[in-house]
């Protein structure tokens, strides 16, 4: 039985320079118990038509087509009609489950005013109900997590309750918009089992929308591949991840990491004198304010890292992972001088004890490259401006152009603002700057998380081309495991501000990790799928 | 830029505001010929007429045209008011910028400082900032100049600390550029949209606050054609000609109100959303 049926469904943005079209003549149907896995980039349309589905879109929306529920029109249905389907018949599960919950209500108000609303239960029932529903999701204490605010929960619970909600009065259709993407690895892992256990016991009609191809070949059954706002295929898994018919899909299965496929060769000398030493290195958060002081009150001190201590050798690529909140970022910028740290850093021999010793030489040695493009570019400077400032700093006799060469830019886009590039095209003038003074390490923070995954792939494939050719190593910073087996050298792992495991890829390959906290990352990840092709 | 100024006259207030503005900024720069009279041409004999043909807004107590005197009397009230924002709004934004950069206790310090002198009243300080550098029109661009600064340091910090947050200041710092690029290329271009928007609506403020001022008796002095002088020495006849005083306060209100809606449309064209 088919639950949710689109057909034709044409989506179009009024905006002051004229329409966009964001959704091009979408057909999809997903029957009761099937998972309909939806992958596309960002701003392929994937959350439009979700929101298209949930009748919520804003007021310059134009659409043709028919979307229905189980028979029933859903464009044709007046607005209290919707009402009664929203929640009730058609659930949701936001992206950020900590932004998806009203952080003045408590748990248990949130997931029974659905009950309430759409099931007539009293609130006595609906919070004995909800506190089933709790339970159901793998809670460990419900009526305790009842009683709590959201942010008395950590990011696992609160996309549990919020998976709760949406199943909690039974509806036909669930559509998951990222579920996964804002949580930790093992997290979430535990809410992908979730997943696979509710939908197998309710037979629920699910759309998963996610970017992630290796994640949905494990979880759907169906695939159906959007981009800029087309259908370009659809099909099973297997016959879309075995026998892709589409260029765009064969592009976005090739540029998915794969550990077994290694991206540099060779490793550096082990017996040759280190280029950074870290030594007990620790960074803590948390100033006592002034008046505070005088009131002799202290404010207790956050631990970023606690006695880090590592070796890079020169041309080595030594990959960093760890959850969020681990303490990455932290070294990153303690080593450039950011934040304040304590314990030693040497670099080349020198001693460097404090972000006032961070001289010329050594901030033209070591350069940073962050996470997010769109931040780390000053808006208001065109490119010529951002690349030419550490030639000024540094000294160097390199052309702007030349830098743009280098990373495979055209010299035109010199005269450019950041906000008329690409996401991809942004990072590479990040690249450009952070090579422009020849530095020996260059520390890259996340810098693929917020790229797709065919810019990813050739962001990555750049970066190993300028380690081949200038010979510097880099502190490569990451969440994904995948990517980090193709390319590192050795892996260190991060947990809770502390060096747990630093080891070699090959060590890994032949051994397996040692720490048990590595071991439960590796098993969490979502390989690639194997296919064909 | 086109796009903006079309967001600004989509809105009624925008649209009006900067009509107002632009008449204003024609007085300003073209005044003197528009002219009719000169600002100190005296005729004893048409002295407190009623506006008329030959006198579109009426004479004075000496026989001087009011329009003339208005028409040149623009030129030193807006061109110094608008003079007086630049000066405060400039010190404010850089310190403010600069506060937020540095963080931690100096941003304490300097920003205790700036809300102690916040707690006195604008006008009172200027008054106080006339009475030690003397009366003058420059003294009164110096004490409105350094009445607005505060005000807009607080502004520019609670904008320039999300500034602060953003990658770009940090790969800066770890590029080891000083503080005072950082704070004046980096972070100051970013910050200017809310401060243009601040300054318009506080040219309005400017314009009452100098005209108060001379008013007093502590900014322009006679014979000037300053329009808050005008009203002063306008008081003293009113029950002659009330003409005398009624023009140039309306003069007065009309700059006012057209730079408080230019700042509100132009509020809106930079902030789409809101």
């Amino acid at each position: 039985m088919t639950v949710l049926d689109i057909k034709g469904y044409t989506l179009d943005y009024a905006t002051p320079t004229g329409t966009v079209r964001a959704l091009d003549s979408i057909d999809l149907a997903i029957e009761r118990g099937e998972v309909l896995g939806l992958v596309g980039e960002s701003g392929s349309g994937k959350t439009s038509l979700a929101w298209a589905i949930m009748r919520h879109l804003p007021a310059n929306a134009r659409e043709a087509g028919a979307i229905s529920l189980a028979g029933q029109s859903m464009m044709d249905a007046s607005e209290s009609q919707i009402g009664a389907i929203r929640g009730r018949r058609i659930g949701m599960v936001f992206q950020d489950p900590s932004t998806s919950l009203n952080p003045t209500l408590t748990l248990g108000q949130q997931i029974s005013e659905v009950l309430v609303r759409h099931h007539g239960l009293t609130r006595r029932q609906a919070w004995a109900e909800g506190e089933v529903m709790l339970g159901r999701v793998g809670l460990k204490q419900p009526a305790a997590m009842m009683q709590r605010y959201p942010h008395e929960a950590s990011g696992g619970e609160k996309q549990r309750v919020v998976i709760a909600t949406a199943f909690a009065c039974q509806p036909e259709c669930i559509l998951f918009d990222e579920p996964t993407t804002a949580l930790d690895v093992i997290t979430a892992r535990q809410i992908l089992d979730l997943f696979a256990d509710l939908q197998a016991e309710t037979a629920v009609a699910s759309l998963y929308i996610s970017h992630d191809l290796a994640l949905v070949s494990r979880v759907a059954d169906h695939v159906a591949v959007l981009h800029r706002g087309r259908l370009v295929e659809q099909g099973t898994v297997d016959t879309v991840f075995d026998a892709p018919r589409d260029d765009y899909t064969r592009r976005l299965l090739a540029a998915v990491p794969r550990p077994e496929r290694r991206l540099v060769t060779g490793a550096p000398s082990s017996d040759a004198r280190p280029l950074v030493e870290v030594d007990k290195l620790s960074v803590h958060y948390g100033r006592t304010g002034l008046l505070a002081a005088l009131a002799g009150r202290r404010t207790a001190q956050v631990a970023g890292n606690r006695d880090v201590s590592l070796a890079i050798q020169p041309g080595e690529i030594l990959g960093i992972v760890g959850e969020s909140g681990s303490g990455k970022s932290t070294l990153a910028r303690a080593l450039t001088g950011i934040n304040r740290f304590d314990g030693a850093v040497r670099f080349d021999g020198r001693r460097i004890a404090g972000a006032g010793d961070m001289d010329r030489p050594y901030r033209r040695d070591v350069q940073i490259i962050f996470q997010h493009p769109d931040s780390s570019l000053n808006p208001r400077q065109r490119v010529r401006e951002i690349l030419s400032r550490p030639l000024t700093l540094y000294g160097g006799e390199e052309r702007i152009e030349a830098l743009l060469e280098q990373v495979r830019l055209p010299a035109s886009f010199a005269d450019r603002f950041p906000h008329q590039l690409s996401g991809g095209e942004k990072q590479r003038v990040a690249i450009a700057r952070a090579f422009a003074s020849r530095p020996r390490l260059v520390i890259c923070d996340e810098i693929t998380s917020s790229l797709d995954v065919s810019v990813q792939a050739a962001v990555i494939e750049l970066l190993v081309d300028l380690q081949r050719r200038n010979g510097t190593a880099y502190l490569f910073i990451t969440h994904d495991l995948n990517l980090v087996r193709q390319l590192a050298h050795r892996i260190a792992v991060m947990y809770r501000g502390q060096l747990v495991e630093l080891i070699s890829i090959d060590d890994l390959a032949r051994s397996g990790p040692r720490h048990a906290y590595t071991r439960s990352l590796m098993d969490a990840v979502t390989p690639p799928r194997e296919y064909a092709s | 830029m086109a796009e903006l100024l079309r967001r600004l006259l989509r809105s009624p207030q925008g649209a009006l505001g900067l009509a107002i503005v632009a008449l204003i900024l024609v007085i300003v720069t073209c005044g003197p010929w528009l002219a009719p009279y000169g600002p100190d041409t005296m005729a004893p004999r048409l002295r407190y007429r009623s506006p008329s043909a030959e006198f579109l807004l009426g004479t004075d107590q000496y026989g001087r045209d009011i329009l003339s005197r208005l028409l040149y009397g623009a030129r030193a009230t807006v061109t110094l008011a608008c003079l007086a924002t630049g000066l405060g709004t400039m010190a404010g934004a850089v310190i403010g910028t600069t506060s937020a950069f540095l963080g931690g206790r100096a941003d304490e310090a300097i920003m205790r400082t700036i809300d102690a002198i916040m707690s006195i009243p604008s006008l009172l300080f200027a008054l106080l900032i006339v009475n030690l550098l003397g009366k003058s029109s420059f003294s009164a661009v110096m004490a409105i100049g350094i009445a607005f600064t505060p005000g807009m340091a607080r502004v520019t910090r609670s904008v320039a600390l999300a500034v602060r947050k953003q990658d770009y200041i940090n790969a800066a710092i770890a590029r080891g550029e000083r503080g005072i690029y950082i704070v004046l290329r980096e972070m100051l271009p970013n910050v200017i949209a809310p401060i243009v928007v601040e300054m318009t609506i506080r040219v309005a403020f400017s314009v009452m606050l100098f005209a108060t001022l001379s008013f007093l008796g502590l900014g322009a002095q006679p014979p000037a054609s300053e329009w808050g002088l005008m009203v002063a020495e306008a008081r003293r006849f009113m029950h002659l000609s009330p003409w005398m005083i009624l023009w140039p306060a309306l003069a007065v209100a009309l700059v006012a109100i057209g730079f408080n809606l230019l700042g509100d449309g132009l509020r809106d064209a930079l902030n789409p959303r809101t």
